[in-house]
């Protein structure tokens, strides 16, 4: 009894007290002190643009990822070498770099894609002609954070597939089961596994990395905290603010993936 | 605008400074300067040198040769730059800096040496409105600006209803990428200074064209540390160098004669 009491408390999460009492001192100055009050509610405003734009660029570039580390393991040599083509070069490109091309080069591009191929229902007059500001700059940021983190969780699933034994897949194709059957029984549940943490890292990397489509003037937390402390001059003050409520969403989102986790590794022991 | 104070304040240290006919000297005390090398012509890269030039650069070597002081120039972003000043790791900062009160409560401000008066830059081809008053009218028309800069201030106050958080207001890093969301047509307006628009126009042509008049007035300044003991010495300066034209002089040779060659 007293090994498992001494067990835990060497387990417990001293970091995460420590980090609790961090942000209690820094919630009461932002309380107490008027100046950071102001600065937190003028910030605030940006949670939900930056949970917004996290979220659904992370489940696209899990789905997108999925896709092109499955088109990574075709027998056809084509798509290979486009697979590794698409993940060598956006993996070299930093995503503030990605931003501005998707911004200001693709979405564009894309408007007058959409144009040209519906010439004629526009011309009739069946359809209004698409104006690149219809393409709104938060889904032009969205859609450059889902390429750039496609590539690299791409890589995290051809590496959770590539470790599960062949001969698991090899046992299961001769018993007749269907390649497609192989996929979701054999080899998925484990790759889920294996992935996770690796994702749930990528995931934390991603609340982060999107303060960078502040750029774009997506109203982010980010971008609040440039336009409070460019008109104030509160430069400390400010990104004092936004460290703390960057932090608050990073380490609770991480405790949930932890949790997720836990949860599996229990599931795979029964 | 809010200004009323800190103008009636400059022009009391103004007139002190005007009274005394000799400046300062100080015995060549090495002050350190900082900008940014993103504001032309007020502070720029040359592009056959690489060294930083432009108007503020010469406007306040000047006013270093006539107070007698060494500047050791150092380069630094925005933001970065107003900490440190106000920290005191530089002694002056300079980067067309609008004189706002707000601002004034962190660092100090020299004697505005600047008057900027923004133009509105558009897409050759508008056709939509032709002023101030016509893009206001229209809720449908976008502005683009950068967080904090004169154009910003401009674009809210003189342009729009005085809301800052107005959504009509696109806000974007930089001049450049405003100036390419212009020309994509996220945006139908950026406002600049006039030498800035015609750099963009030369190097887009027939891209872009100027409506409209001169709008709203914002003055720049210096920052310098709060309570630094340079303010008065540079305002001298100032005061003397727009009383002998020299300011005249440095605006014509940057926003008239000098050409970017790119």
């Amino acid at each position: 009894m007293t090994m498992k009491f001494k067990d835990k408390l060497q387990q417990a999460p001293w970091w995460l007290l420590v980090a609790f009492l961090l942000a209690l001192i820094l919630g009461w100055n932002i309380l107490a002190d008027q100046s950071y009050e102001l600065i937190f509610n003028a910030l605030s405003k940006g949670i939900w643009m930056t949970l917004k734009v996290t979220f659904i660029a992370f489940l696209s570039a899990v789905s997108l990822g999925l896709v092109i580390a499955l088109a990574g393991f075709s027998s056809i040599r084509l798509i290979r070498e486009v697979v590794r083509f698409y993940v060598e070069i956006i993996r070299g490109i930093p995503v503030l770099v990605l931003l501005f091309y998707v911004a200001f080069v693709v979405a564009p591009a894309l408007v007058d894609g959409y144009n040209w191929l519906l010439q004629k229902p526009i011309e009739l007059g069946w359809l209004d002609s698409a104006r690149t500001r219809d393409f709104n700059m938060v889904w032009r940021a969205v859609f450059a954070l889902t390429i750039s983190y496609s590539a690299f969780i791409a890589e995290i699933f051809r590496a959770g597939i590539q470790e599960i034994d062949k001969g698991q897949i090899e046992a299961a194709q001769s018993l007749g089961l269907k390649d497609r059957y192989v996929f979701r029984f054999i080899i998925f549940p484990q790759a889920v596994r294996k992935v996770l943490p690796p994702l749930g890292n990528d995931f934390v990397a991603m609340i982060k990395d999107s303060a960078l489509v502040s750029v774009l003037g997506v109203q982010d937390i980010t971008q609040l905290g440039k336009v409070y402390s460019s008109s104030t001059f509160k430069f400390f003050e400010t990104y004092n603010v936004v460290a703390f409520l960057y932090l608050i969403l990073t380490i609770s989102l991480s405790l949930m993936v932890r949790g997720l986790e836990r949860h599996l590794r229990r599931f795979e022991r029964h | 605008m809010k200004l009323t104070w800190i103008t009636s304040l400059f022009s009391v240290c103004v007139a002190v400074a005007a009274g005394a006919a000799e400046l300062p000297d100080l015995n060549g005390r090495t002050v350190i300067a900082v900008t940014e090398n993103a504001y032309t012509p007020l502070n720029f890269v040359d592009a056959k040198t690489g060294q930083g030039i432009g108007w503020e650069y010469d406007a306040f070597n000047e006013i270093a040769r006539r107070l007698n002081m060494k500047v050791d120039w150092q380069l630094s972003s925005w933001d970065t730059m107003i900490q440190a000043v106000k920290d005191g790791q530089f002694d002056v900062g300079m980067d067309g800096i609008t004189i706002t009160e707000e601002r004034a409560s962190q660092v100090d401000f020299s004697a505005p040496y600047m008057v900027s008066e923004q133009f509105m830059l558009v897409r050759a081809n508008e056709t939509k409105f032709d002023d101030a008053k016509s893009f206001a009218a229209n809720p449908d028309l976008l502005v683009g600006s950068q967080p904090g800069t004169t154009n910003f201030y401009v674009a809210v106050y003189d342009i729009l209803d005085g809301d800052e958080t107005n959504p009509r207001i696109k806000l974007f890093e930089t001049f450049g990428a405003a100036v390419q969301a212009l020309k994509s047509g996220d945006v139908d307006v950026t406002l600049m200074d006039a030498t800035s628009a015609r750099g963009y126009m030369g190097a887009n042509p027939g891209a872009f064209k100027l409506v409209g008049g001169p709008l709203g007035t914002e003055q720049f300044g210096f920052i310098l540390t709060p309570g630094s003991d340079l303010t008065a010495p540079i305002n001298a300066a100032i005061e003397s160098m727009k009383a002998d034209g020299t300011m005249e002089a440095l605006n014509q040779k940057w926003f008239f004669d000098y050409k970017q060659t790119n």
